[in-house]
C-alpha cells in the first residue's frame, strides 16, 4: 500500500544525509513528491509503498535523527462525472498529480498528491474534493 | 468562384456538404492552401466552452391566482435574487447573482443549470398589491417545463480572444482569471484559439445579427454585438439568445470562481461558410498566428501591465517561457468540450440538422471599450498621507521607540537606515517584546515592511490593509525611500470629511 509521509526537519538536521540513510538501512524506495527546505530547516513529503511494520520502522529511524514524522491521511477526488476539463487546476499543482490526457480530459494521479488543496479551491464546478481518513 | 449561403444549404440538405472543424481545417489549408480549402471545403465548425458572466436568462411564470405583480417587487429562486423590474410575472436571472444564503457557492449560473437539468426550482415573490394584481406574497416550486418561456439571453459571450494571466507580486490572488500564484508562479488564459468562433471570421463577414448558431446544446442566434465589442483589438463579442428549454447541462454549467464570485460556463459553436478564398484564408490560420496579451494582474488598476505577446500555441503547450524559467499554465476554457461542441455542430449540419444563415445586419467594425466616466476624483494615497515622518533606526532602543510613539502620538515608527526603509516597528511589537530581553529595534521589527505608493488609490490600500490585517504603511516612492506614512485613522478622517 502506497503510504505518504511528511518529515519535517530543523535546521540542525538539513545537512545530514538523514533520508538517504533510512533509504539504505531500510531498503525502501523512499519517492520525493516535494521538498521545501533551506538552513532553517523545512519539510519533505515522500510516499513509500510499504507495510505498516515497515512504516512504523521508518518512523522510528527518521525520529531517532531528530526528524519529526506525519503521515499524510488524506484522500482526493475528481469527479469525472463533474469535471469539465477546464484545466483551472493544472498550474497551480505543484507535483503534476493533475494532468491532461491527449483527449484534453483532466485526471488525476493520486499517488502524487501532496494534498495542498490548491485545486481544490480553483475548481469552478467543485469537481475535486479532499476528506480525511482517521 | 465565390459561393453563396443558398448553395451550401443546398448541398446541406443533399447531405453533399463538406464539413470541417476549425482544427481541421487548419490542416487542411496548411497542407492544400488556402485556394483549394475555398474550393472543396463549404462550413467550418468552431466550439468554445468558458466562463462567460455577462450571461442569464429571461423566465415568464404564468399567472398565480389570486396574481401577484411581482414586477417592481422582489423575486428569489433557490434565495438568489433575480431581476423582478420588468412585467408583472418575467423575471431575468443573471450568472452572478448570489445566493443571500450559501453565498459564492451557488449563484445564477447554478440556478439556470439546475433548471436545463430538470430540477425543481424554489420561487419567493414580494409585491405590494395593486387593485389588478392583489397578491403581496408568493412561494411556490417549478421547473423548467412549467415555465412558458425560458430565453437564455446573454449580452456579452464568445469574446474573440482574451488575455493571458500572470502575478508579480508574493501574494497569491483570487482573480476571475483564477487563482494567480505569487512571483510569476503560473499563468491561466481565456479562450479556445482557433475553435474560438470570432477569431475565424475577423472581418465579421459571415457572423452578424440572426447567425444561427450552437448554443447550450441547443439552438441559438446571434443578437448582434455584445457588449464591450472591440474589433480593433481583435476582442470582438456577441450578444446571444436561445431557448433554454432546448439545452443540455453539459454545455451550460454554473461556477464557483473562488474569492471571486459566480459565473455560468457557456458552450457556443458557430458555423463558418467557406464562401471565397478570403473566409478559408482567415479560418485556416492556427493556434501559433494567434496572439495575446499576457497581462501583470498583480496591478490592481483599469490598465494592467502587459509583460508580452504570446500566442494560443505556446498557451496550450501548458508552459511558457517568462524571463528565464518555465512556467505552468491554465487553460480556463475547455477544449475537449469546445472540441465536442465543434463536432457536434459538424455532425448536425452533415445530417442536414442545422442550414446556416445570412446575417442581416453586419456587426460593427469601428466600435471601442471606453473607461466609465467618473465625477468624483479618486482619493489617493498622496492626498491623505501623513509627510511629517517620526522615524526611528534599527539599531535605537526600545526605551527610544516607546518614547517616539508617546511623545508624538502614533502607534507606527517607520525604521529607516541612510534613507532608506528597511523595517516597522508598532506599538504591539513593543508591548509584547516587554521581557522577552530584546533591547534593539532590529531585533523586533518587521523586515518584511508591506508598503503603498503615493500614486495608488486609497481604495486599494484599504484591501491591502485588511488583507494583512495591519493598521498602517509607509509610503515609499521607486527607489525604496520613505516619503509618507498612512494609517487606518488617516483614511477614516479623509472618509469623514468627504461624507
Amino acid at each position: 500500500m502506497i503510504r505518504k509521509l511528511v518529515l519535517n526537519y530543523d535546521s540542525a538536521r538539513v545537512s545530514e544525509p538523514i533520508l538517504a540513510t533510512v533509504i539504505k538501512e531500510t531498503g525502501l524506495l523512499l519517492n520525493v513528491l516535494h521538498a521545501k527546505i533551506n538552513s532553517q530547516g523545512g519539510q519533505i513529503i515522500v510516499s513509500v509503498d510499504a507495510t505498516e511494520e515497515q512504516i512504523q520502522k521508518v518512523i522510528s529511524l527518521f525520529a531517532s535523527r531528530g526528524v519529526r514524522v506525519e503521515e499524510l491521511r488524506d484522500v482526493i477526488v475528481l469527479n469525472r462525472e463533474s469535471c469539465i476539463d477546464c484545466g483551472a487546476c493544472l498550474s497551480l499543482c505543484p507535483t503534476q498529480a493533475l494532468y491532461f490526457t491527449p483527449e484534453m480530459k483532466v485526471e488525476l494521479r493520486e499517488e502524487r498528491c501532496v494534498y495542498c488543496k490548491l485545486c481544490v479551491q480553483a475548481c469552478p464546478v467543485r469537481a475535486l474534493t479532499l476528506s480525511r481518513v482517521e | 468562384m465565390p459561393k453563396t449561403i443558398d448553395e451550401i444549404n443546398e448541398r446541406i440538405k443533399k447531405g453533399e456538404a463538406v464539413v470541417l472543424t476549425a482544427e481541421e481545417m487548419v490542416e487542411f489549408v496548411k497542407s492544400k492552401g488556402p485556394e483549394a480549402a475555398a474550393k472543396e471545403v463549404d462550413v467550418v465548425t468552431t466550439g468554445t466552452f468558458g466562463a462567460m458572466c455577462s450571461s442569464g436568462a429571461f423566465l415568464n411564470f404564468g399567472h398565480s391566482d389570486p396574481p401577484i405583480k411581482l414586477g417592481g417587487g422582489e423575486v428569489y429562486l433557490n434565495d438568489v435574487p433575480a431581476y423582478a423590474g420588468l412585467a408583472a410575472v418575467d423575471v431575468y436571472i443573471g450568472a452572478t447573482a448570489m445566493s443571500r444564503s450559501r453565498g459564492m457557492e451557488y449563484g445564477g449560473g447554478h440556478v439556470i443549470e439546475d433548471l436545463v437539468r430538470g430540477k425543481e426550482i424554489e420561487l419567493v415573490g414580494r409585491a405590494y398589491g395593486t387593485d389588478c394584481y392583489p397578491r403581496t406574497e408568493i412561494r411556490t416550486t417549478f421547473t423548467l417545463h412549467d415555465l412558458n418561456q425560458a430565453i437564455l439571453c446573454n449580452p456579452r459571450n464568445s469574446y474573440q480572444t482574451y488575455v493571458a494571466a500572470t502575478n508579480s507580486t508574493d501574494q497569491t490572488l483570487y482573480t476571475y482569471m483564477g487563482i494567480l500564484l505569487p512571483n510569476f508562479g503560473n499563468v491561466t488564459f481565456a479562450g479556445t484559439g482557433c475553435l474560438s468562433p470570432l477569431t475565424r471570421d475577423p472581418a465579421y463577414r459571415t457572423i452578424g445579427t440572426g447567425t444561427h448558431i450552437f448554443l447550450g446544446g441547443g439552438d441559438g442566434d446571434v443578437v448582434g454585438e455584445g457588449t464591450q465589442h472591440f474589433p480593433a483589438k481583435q476582442r470582438g463579442t456577441l450578444m446571444v439568445a436561445g431557448d433554454l428549454k432546448q439545452m443540455k447541462p453539459e454545455f451550460l454549467r454554473g461556477g464557483t470562481i473562488t474569492r471571486y464570485g459566480c459565473t455560468l460556463f457557456v458552450g457556443i459553436g458557430i458555423p463558418i461558410p467557406v464562401l471565397d478564398e478570403k473566409i478559408a484564408m482567415d479560418a485556416g490560420r492556427g493556434n501559433e498566428e494567434i496572439f495575446i496579451d499576457l497581462v501583470d494582474y498583480g496591478v490592481p488598476r483599469r490598465e494592467r501591465p502587459v509583460l508580452r505577446r504570446v500566442s494560443y500555441a505556446e498557451l496550450f503547450s501548458g508552459k511558457i517561457v517568462l524571463g528565464d524559467r518555465e512556467v505552468p499554465v491554465s487553460p480556463l476554457s475547455s477544449l475537449r468540450l469546445a472540441r465536442e461542441i465543434a463536432l457536434t455542430l459538424k455532425r448536425w449540419i452533415e445530417k442536414g440538422e442545422f442550414l446556416l444563415t445570412e446575417p442581416v445586419r453586419r456587426l460593427p467594425l469601428d466600435t471601442s471599450v471606453r473607461p466609465m466616466k467618473q465625477v468624483e476624483p479618486v482619493l489617493k494615497v498622496k492626498h491623505i498621507m501623513t509627510r511629517k515622518l517620526v522615524t526611528i533606526g534599527p539599531d535605537e532602543t526600545l526605551e527610544t521607540a516607546a518614547k517616539l510613539i508617546k511623545q508624538h502620538g502614533v502607534d507606527h515608527l517607520p525604521v529607516v537606515e541612510e534613507g532608506r526603509l528597511v523595517g516597522i516597528v508598532t506599538s504591539w511589537d513593543l508591548a509584547v517584546s516587554i521581557g522577552t530581553g530584546k533591547k534593539r529595534i532590529a531585533e523586533i521589527m518587521t523586515k518584511e515592511v508591506i508598503t503603498a505608493r503615493d500614486e495608488e488609490p486609497v481604495e486599494v490600500v484599504i484591501r491591502r490593509l485588511e488583507q494583512h490585517k495591519i493598521s498602517g504603511v509607509p509610503v515609499v516612492d521607486e527607489r525604496g525611500s520613505l516619503v509618507g506614512m498612512v494609517t487606518t485613522d488617516d483614511i477614516s478622517k479623509a472618509f469623514g470629511r468627504r461624507r
